[in-house]
């Protein structure tokens, strides 16, 4: 059977994994946006803080995504939980990285300018400061992204669901038919999904990094 | 996975960053502490009799060892292969080519290790060398590109004043180019072990050993304990050479550089 074939034969199945793989990482990468913004903001005008939250977020990075996933199997069993709960974890490190990075790069001048005309703490940073740094903090995203695409094919030796499902199946089925169309499928619809996200950050940059700011 | 970056070269990786010389030594005896502690606590604990098979001393060591051969030969290979071309590439016949190869090199990228795993295990056979080839082949890309930004980022003013004083290309290439863009080049080199630790406990699914095995048998078996020491020791060992990373990267880079 050729790999058309198989695609073809497991259409539904395949776009139902996709859609689910493309909808779990777009889920937890939000989660991890929204977190690791947040963490950033809270962090960046305190350095100590905020070397503690990138250093900590260094060691667990350096932790490899098996590993991780392992250790929560025996607290969250197997299936959507530890692979939800991994992949936001290491998407959010990048995200915090960057947004701490961002936010301590804008220029001090320019956020007393901000205080001078009469802005608030607040103001300044809504208004000046984290679109200064916005371009820098969607880097991190789509680092995180590209990320939880590859932890989310490795969850499915944990249950979990998506793409990764088809990869982990070809290997059951060493030296069988359609082993290789399985794994095939797999690895090149996951480079796809992410690629395609790629490609989504790119307007997403067009769309949000205010013109001014834009290189 | 990761240890993988975007498109923009303006990412470096995230990295623990060294302090002085006493947290220098005091993270690395954090981590052989928690790893000690692990293999004591599963010698001395009682254990049945499929535990006893995932958890013998000598079993332990043995996949530890293969997990370090594994990392060690593909980034051996990796270095080989990603230094020489790197600088091939940004010479001047070629230096064309770069935009190319490094979109190719984000293709890569995008690419999830298991698949190419588990791919290269079906078409070719099962084994050592072709889970160290899968290693290579997933963190080739990255190594090569850190090294091809390594050296496009020096200064084309200190390779013009080389030239000037009279030195050769390659009297450029080695006195001045190769020295600047060390830092970057190994910073590329800590990435790709620590990248390689983690490919290689996705290597047990194909067979090549390694401490994945404890977690793939941890899993089959539903032994939790065998499950937790194989993570703990991966965990570990990827730290460690993470350390061993920051510290070659502190000594080797030219002193004049920072």
């Amino acid at each position: 059977m050729s790999l058309w074939e198989y695609i073809a034969d497991r259409r539904d199945l395949l776009l139902f994994e996709a859609v689910q793989h493309a909808s779990m990482v777009a889920q937890c990468v939000l989660i991890a946006a929204l977190a690791g913004v947040l963490a950033g903001v809270a962090t960046y005008r305190r350095p100590r803080l905020s070397g503690l939250a990138t250093s900590t977020a260094g060691v667990v990075f350096t932790v490899p995504s098996l590993a991780l996933l392992g250790l929560l199997i025996p607290v969250l069993g197997l299936g959507v939980a530890p692979s939800v709960v991994a992949i936001t974890i290491y998407a959010l490190l990048p995200i915090i990285r960057n947004t701490v990075v961002g936010l301590s790069g804008v220029d001090p001048a320019l956020v007393d300018a901000a205080r001078g005309i009469g802005m608030s703490r607040r103001r300044s940073l809504l208004r000046v400061e984290l679109p200064l740094a916005w371009p820098v903090i969607l880097i991190g995203i789509r680092v995180a992204t590209q990320l939880a695409m590859g932890i989310g094919a490795v969850a499915a030796y944990v249950s979990g669901p998506g793409l990764g499902e088809q990869i982990f199946s070809g290997l059951a089925r060493l030296g069988g038919a359609n082993a290789v169309n399985s794994a095939l499928t797999g690895t090149i619809g996951i480079a796809v999904l992410a690629l395609l996200f790629d490609a989504c950050y790119v307007l997403i940059g067009r769309l949000t990094i205010p013109g001014g700011v834009r290189a | 996975m990761t240890l993988t970056e975007s498109a923009e070269p303006a990412t470096p990786a995230p990295e623990p960053r060294l302090g002085r010389s006493f947290w220098l030594a005091l993270s690395p005896l954090c981590y052989l502490a928690i790893g000690a502690a692990m293999i004591v606590y599963t010698q001395v604990t009682g254990l049945d009799s499929l535990e006893r098979n995932s958890l013998g001393l000598g079993f332990i060591v043995r996949r530890t060892w293969e997990h370090v051969e594994l990392v060690f030969f593909s980034t051996l290979l990796v270095l080989a292969i990603a230094l020489p071309l790197g600088v091939a590439l940004t010479r001047r016949g070629l230096r064309r080519a770069t935009p190319a190869v490094l979109a190719v090199v984000n293709l890569g990228q995008a690419t999830p290790a298991v698949g190419l795993v588990v791919l290269l295990a079906l078409v070719f056979r099962i084994g050592f060398w072709i889970a160290v080839a899968a290693l290579v082949a997933y963190s080739l890309l990255p190594a090569l590109r850190n090294t091809m930004v390594g050296l496009q980022q020096v200064d084309p003013h200190l390779v013009d004043a080389g030239r000037g004083i009279g030195m050769s290309a390659a009297g450029v290439l080695f006195k001045v180019e190769l020295p600047m863009a060390v830092p970057v080049i190994l910073s590329g080199v800590r990435t790709t072990l620590v990248l390689n630790v983690g490919t290689a406990s996705i290597a047990a699914f194909i067979g090549a050993g390694g401490l994945g095995d404890l977690i793939t048998a941890g899993v089959s078996t539903q032994r939790n304990l065998v499950l937790v020491t194989g993570c703990v020791l991966i965990a570990v060992l990827a730290l460690l050479l993470d350390w061993l990373g920051g510290v070659a990267q502190r000594y080797l880079s030219p002193k004049g550089l920072s």
